[in-house]
């Protein structure tokens, strides 16, 4: 097992340099190139002024090198062990060594790369966390109902239901959402329509609090303003799981180990919570690793419409502003995220099954 | 078997779970906490300090002066230029004024950085207008210069040299006192090529130097005359010395919310701003003028269309600027009239549309090197009913590259009518007929008169525009093919000469240099006059006016360039569209001005609107 591991996270580094040769690649070739869609993000210039900045930038960023040279600077400069001046990493006085690694600084803004990603990723990850766990419930929970009464109204309404929630974009929905439920003058003002905070919200107190009338308090407020984008996210997965979770349990019904357990006398009930529902996790499993990257695609549209500054919408922008470095960055991070979840998923398979094992 | 994993072990995870979220959202209250604290402590530490300092001027004695003669910051008698916050105090005159309140505004995108100089877009500098002030700024009404951080100043016979005498007693909003050095390193800073800030140091290279006399007058010396050179000088943004060296030059070019200054309004943190955190000003206690209006300005960033309509709907924002279908639709709906008033104003700031022919391709003459060519397309397009279908009459076409408003606009000169028969002519003249009843207009050789029209994606009702366009030519016998294509090539596209003809559209300001677009210097080296047009008259009358300083004398210069441009035409001036704008109705003494509203975020000037105390929504200041 533990060779498996070390075998999959050097299989790691292939596929993120397939990776980020690709995109950097494409970027770099696609036509227009840095100068311009910097230089009209910041307005009509003049002549001399335009210059001026294309000389900045190509000081700055070194674009006038060739481009694999560029590409294999910014790896090295990602990469945790190679070239580095002396003085800097571990051993100091060597020019090869370990160092930390420094994912640049995105062109369109200045900054380094790194605070960027750190300022939005957690934003994501939390509509994810919040999402997964929601998904999961609901999908198990009306999947084994729709398995045990197959075939009646329930099973067959239930699909419908689920099929025609599969089957509404989300961009639409999510203007839906906002256009009825949060529209105080024509329809009801159940949530918030924007963003992920109030306006008055820095002067709430943290916990709510009913000493003059109900106060929401940050954390509800901060609940209360995710609960749209969260259920934007997660209603296409759970429809899919749903129909999943299903069949698993009907094909695991199937199965000898059931008859016998029924034969011995065990209620319904403990046959399909304690031995037929175990074994229908795998297809589980194997999805769980899955959508997580689809949440982060699917959060670009949810980002935009409700206002959150998460992940999505930071690789949109960067790709329409052509900030390299930035999306760069963002690949290597969300590439190295989601090969880090089909490794939990694999393992995860050795351990929720015993016939599955890695040694060989 | 034993069962590896039952429900028991499941609560108990979910258990551990909850235990772990519960221990991080504590960590992030005491932390939030540590951080309110530390505005608190800031804040007392301004306010210590002020009081030292008034202790000891008062240690020092009292020394009674003339009140009208004095220094104190806000005295009226002595402004030759007229008095600063006029606007706002014809406003308090008003019964029912009180300060208070905040205002709600929104970007309509993200923003990306706050930071001057480093800062380049639009809606930083909304920002900027609030918390910086300049030296001097333009009243929106009358388009006069009045003081601000300046008290007087005086220009040179010769429009080179400009000095102003600076105000005293003026505190940035972190209590340091603003001097005449300040005003040098706000130069300084703009001038240093390490900092990031490129554009704003090539706008300022007509200066050539900066000169202290004393602790409170600074002297301007610029390299050539220029006719703008007392609004370069008077509005470079004032910065503070004390402030910004306490930070590298590395730390200037990254901070994205490193913003403080002398206005009215101030960040709570000069420096720890972030992207993705709302952007508010609060009022600066330590203003060294009248105080402003409201306690706090916010903006949001809401990017999407259907939430900002339903935002504004709820009251969660207080100005919306609307597109013309939604301003029309939104006029007739019965809740909106409950809680907002409208406003659909003219203003020099938003700048035209047009289309330019390009005259020169590769080196070879084009369709368009034909003067009378050109004049034709104008003729063939019907502005009159692209602003009527397309804008709804919420734009007006234009004649020249000036708004009809405008002192630099000749009156005398009207649009090109829609007339396509005259247009025909004119074709005809130039060598395009149609000379075989196909309704195509050929030339001599037999070549039909076709052309591809390079646009950039994203704006339907550009696209609108240009398929009207399109079919008003085919009508005439021109064939007009479409080229649209994404900013980065857009660019590109300009840079290397490579189109027919290209829409565009340009921004506007109070009085706009030609030189730019059409002067023929700026052909080459992928300048702006991107079509190739030269006129040695023009060249003249622009050169002559930017040199210029007497008013009178520049208005005919720019006069004859109107005149030249509208016989030329270089580009097709489409059309100037108007500003449409919804405010919350509590917000009162909005009105127009020649640059849009009576508060626009054009210089740093004084805001006049006020909510009276009883219709005041958020009451923490």
């Amino acid at each position: 097992m533990f060779n498996y591991l070390i075998r999959r996270l050097l299989l790691m580094l292939p596929t993120l340099i397939g990776v980020t040769a690709v995109v950097f690649f494409v970027m770099a070739l696609s036509p227009g190139g840095i100068g311009a869609s910097l230089l009209s993000t910041e307005g009509a210039l003049r002549p001399e002024e335009r210059k001026a900045m294309e000389a900045y930038y190509k000081a700055r960023y070194g674009l006038d090198r060739p481009l694999p040279v560029q590409y294999a600077h910014w790896l090295n400069h990602v990469s945790p062990i190679g070239l580095k001046t002396a003085g800097e990493g571990f051993p100091s006085s060597w020019k090869v060594g370990f160092k930390y690694p420094d994912l640049g600084e995105s062109y369109s803004s200045h900054r380094p790369v790194s605070q960027m990603i750190g300022e939005a990723v957690p934003i994501t990850i939390l509509l994810e966390l919040l999402s997964l766990p929601l998904i999961y419930i609901i999908a198990i929970w009306t999947g084994i109902r729709s398995a045990r009464s197959r075939g009646k109204v329930l099973d067959v309404g239930m699909g419908f239901v689920l099929l025609a929630m599969f089957s509404m974009p989300e961009i639409w929905i999510g203007m839906l959402f906002i256009g009825f439920l949060t529209n105080h003058m024509s329809y009801v003002h159940w949530f918030p329509s924007n963003g992920l905070h109030d306006v008055q919200s820095d002067s709430m107190l943290f916990l709510p609090s009913w000493s003059g009338g109900f106060q929401r308090g940050w954390l509800l407020d901060m609940a209360w303003h995710l609960c749209l984008p969260v259920i934007c996210l997660s209603y296409g997965s759970f429809a899919f799981l749903s129909r999943l979770q299903r069949g698993a349990l009907l094909e695991a019904l199937n199965q000898d180990f059931v008859r016998t357990a029924r034969a011995k006398g065990l209620s319904e009930r403990v046959v399909i919570y304690r031995h037929a529902f175990r074994n229908s996790l795998m297809p589980l499993i194997t999805v769980a690793a899955r959508i997580l990257p689809a949440l982060i695609s699917g959060a670009i549209v949810i980002e935009t419409i409700f206002g959150v500054p998460g992940m999505g919408k930071l690789a949109i922008d960067s790709v329409f502003s052509r900030d390299r470095e930035l999306l760069m960055g963002i690949t290597l991070i969300a590439s190295l995220l989601q090969l880090i979840g089909y490794l939990i998923g694999d393992v995860a398979y050795a351990v929720a099954d015993p016939r599955v094992s890695y040694v060989d | 078997m034993e069962n590896r994993f039952g429900f028991k072990d499941l609560v108990l995870a979910a258990l551990v779970v909850l235990l772990i979220v519960v221990v991080c959202l504590g960590m992030y209250m005491i932390d939030r906490q540590q951080k309110i604290l530390q505005t608190m402590q800031q804040d007392a530490r301004v306010r210590t300090g002020l009081l030292r300092d008034m202790r000891n001027s008062l240690h020092e004695g009292i020394a009674f002066r003339d009140p009208a003669g004095s220094d104190s910051p806000t005295t009226q008698k002595t402004y030759p230029h007229g008095d600063p916050f006029g606007n706002l105090k014809a406003a308090e005159r008003q019964p029912g004024f009180a300060r208070g309140d905040w205002i709600i505004d929104n970007f309509g995108t993200k923003l990306a950085k706050v930071n001057y100089p480093i800062a380049g877009d639009l809606y930083a500098y909304w920002v900027e207008s609030r918390i910086l002030e300049g030296l001097i700024y333009r009243d929106p009404e009358t388009l006069e210069y009045r003081p601000q951080l300046a008290r007087d100043w005086q220009v040179s016979e010769d429009g080179m040299t400009y000095t102003f005498q600076l105000r005293k007693g003026v505190r940035f909003s972190d209590g340091s006192p603003f001097t005449a050095d300040d005003v040098l390193f706000s130069y300084q800073l703009i001038m240093n090529p390490k900092i990031n800030a490129p554009r704003l140091r090539a706008y300022l290279q007509k200066v050539k130097s900066v000169e202290k006399k004393g602790d409170d007058e600074v002297v301007f010396t610029m390299t050539t005359p220029y006719y703008e050179s007392l609004d370069l000088c008077g509005t470079l943004s004032i910065v503070s010395k004390q402030f910004y060296s306490k930070f590298s030059d590395e730390e200037i070019n990254t901070n994205p919310g490193l913003l403080m200054g002398t206005g009215p309004y101030r960040l709570p943190d000069p420096k720890s701003w972030r992207p993705g955190q709302r952007m508010e000003m609060v009022r600066n206690d330590l203003y060294w003028g009248e105080q402003p209006t409201f306690d706090r300005c916010i903006f949001l960033e809401v990017e999407d269309e259907t939430a900002e309509e339903t935002m504004f709907g709820n009251g969660e924002m207080d100005v919306y600027a609307t597109p013309p279908a939604q301003y029309q639709r939104l006029l007739k709906d019965p809740n909106t009239s409950k809680h907002a008033n409208h406003y659909e104003v003219e203003s020099p700031m938003n700048g035209y549309a047009f289309v330019a022919w390009n005259e020169k391709r590769q080196g070879k003459g084009t369709l368009f090197t034909d003067a009378r060519v050109r004049r034709a397309m104008t003729m063939l397009t019907d502005r009159n009913r692209i602003c009527h279908d397309v804008f709804l009459d919420y734009a007006k076409p234009i004649s020249g590259p000036f708004a009809s408003s405008s002192p630099q606009a000749d009156p005398n000169i009207k649009p090109l009518p829609y007339d396509v028969a005259a247009a025909k002519k004119l074709l005809g003249e130039a060598g395009f007929k149609d000379r075989d009843g196909s309704g195509v207009l050929k030339d001599a050789s037999g070549k039909p008169f076709s052309f591809r029209l390079t646009y950039a994606t994203g704006n339907a009702t550009m696209e609108r525009v240009i398929l009207f366009m399109k079919d008003s030519y085919a009508r005439a016998g021109v064939t007009m093919e479409l080229d649209p294509v994404d900013w980065p090539n857009l660019q590109k596209k300009i840079d290397e000469r490579d189109f027919d003809a290209i829409t565009l559209a340009w921004g506007g300001a109070l009085e706009s240099d030609l030189y730019q677009e059409f002067d023929s210097s700026q052909i080459a080296d992928q300048g702006d006059d991107f079509m190739s047009y030269a006129n040695p008259k023009l060249d003249a009358a622009v050169e002559t006016a930017r040199k210029t300083v007497d008013v009178p004398k520049r208005m005919a210069l720019w006069h004859e360039a109107h005149r030249i441009l509208a016989e030329d035409q270089p580009y097709t001036f489409l059309f100037s569209r108007m500003s449409l704008r919804f405010m919350d109705k509590r917000i009162q003494n909005v009105k127009p001005s020649k640059v849009g509203l009576n508060y626009v975020y054009l210089y740093s000037m004084p805001n006049p609107w006020y909510v009276p105390l009883a219709m005041q929504k958020y009451k923490r200041p």
